[in-house]
């Protein structure tokens, strides 16, 4: 969300990108692995912007192998605070239930994710926060027999606050290398996740491409994670 | 981007229908003619044990999630609404979501055969046995 706003310019901003990734998990319940690879299209005009993207996955869970697409997020990011090093704003973003719960990918019910976000450059450094809530549009009192985090390709409580944490140092000819936090804290029931990971990161005004390798730090979203992505912009 | 939208949202509209409780009740008194031994371990050993079962390892599961497991009572009384709601039927709902349509032809094989499904009247049969079996547990 953050990094979307880095592009911010006066004039319509067109962006595809591919990421894909491949993780093992291991929860109370289920031990496994997935790849997966995702999609994306964003758009930015002036201080405002969307972006949609959809996963498609091989989960092997516990034994199974199964194919599928995760849940689709649609998302619009709104700029409100622009100065020469900072930058801070609003997004708002919604997953709908294009995956199967029973297949443990997709979270069922449609989730709606409004965040704040704020960034801070100072040559080479860059600094990035967001802070968010997260719920399920469904009746949450409703008996719910817990598997754990779910589903297991992109784990969420049902109804949670978010945040994240990124800083980037510029090395020159491009490259960029950084370290990330991010998780979510359950209001009601559910399990704090932490995620960590380290980047790598090179880019031109047309074309970024990077590296990152991310690790659970609580709550089994996964015990290692490797995600390449790229995205090419017009 | 409207076509886009429709689209997402007629999907978020017709997934599977969710595990729901059945309500079904033991008749009282208890006529004790579905116990575990006239009832409940054929019906595991015939739709459930080939995945759900406390000796198959993670990876001979056929992805049935750990601590899930039919093969004892012991073992179903520790969650006999979960049963219920993906498989038992009663005034409530009829939830077919287990069996699943293929299955290992020995417990903790490959996945190669089509599951027997349990009939209308197993369903039922399932539900009011396990409310009987937690009612026998509570007295």
């Amino acid at each position: 969300m953050a990094a979307m706003s880095e592009n911010h310019q006066d004039g319509s901003e067109l962006s595809v990108g591919l990421s894909v990734e491949a993780a093992r998990f291991e929860t109370t319940f289920y031990v496994g692995s997935y790849q997966g690879a995702t999609p994306s299209l964003s758009w930015m005009h002036g201080r405002f912007g969307a972006s949609a993207a959809i996963s498609l996955y091989h989960l092997t869970e516990n034994g199974l192998s199964v194919y599928g697409a995760g849940d689709a997020m649609l998302g619009g990011i709104a700029t409100v605070l622009e100065r020469d090093t900072l930058h801070a704003g609003v997004a708002f973003h919604v997953m709908f239930p294009t995956g199967s719960e029973l297949e443990n990918l997709g979270m069922g019910h449609t989730m709606a994710m409004p965040s704040a976000w704020a960034t801070w450059r100072s040559a080479p450094l860059t600094v990035a926060a967001s802070a968010g809530y997260g719920r399920a549009l469904v009746d949450l009192g409703g008996e719910q027999h817990n598997h754990g985090p779910m589903p297991l390709v992109d784990p969420m409580n049902m109804q949670e606050l978010t945040w994240s944490a990124a800083a980037d140092v510029d090395l020159g000819r491009g490259l960029q290398v950084g370290g990330r936090v991010r998780g979510g804290v359950p209001i009601g029931t559910g399990t704090t996740r932490a995620i960590a990971g380290g980047r790598l990161a090179w880019g031109t005004p047309r074309i970024s491409t990077g590296v990152e390798l991310q690790v659970g730090m609580a709550g089994d979203p996964f015990t290692i994670r490797g995600v390449v992505d790229t995205a090419l912009r017009f | 981007m409207r076509t886009v939208l429709l689209g997402l949202l007629i999907a978020g509209c017709s997934t599977t229908n969710p595990p729901t409780p059945t309500k079904a009740v033991c008749p009282t008194p208890d006529p004790m003619t579905l116990t575990w031994d006239s009832f409940g371990q054929a019906f595991m050993t015939e739709f459930c044990t080939d995945c759900h079962a406390s000796t198959l390892q993670h990876s001979q599961r056929n992805g049935a999630p750990l601590f899930h497991d039919y093969d004892t009572l012991m073992f179903v009384l520790e969650i006999p609404d979960h049963i219920d709601q993906w498989a038992g039927s009663g005034p409530a709902a009829t939830n077919t979501l287990m069996p699943p349509s293929r299955c290992p032809s020995v417990p903790g094989g490959p996945i190669n055969r089509d599951c027997p499904q349990p009939t209308d009247q197993q369903r039922k049969d399932l539900s009011v046995w396990l409310a009987c079996e937690v009612e026998r547990v509570q007295m």
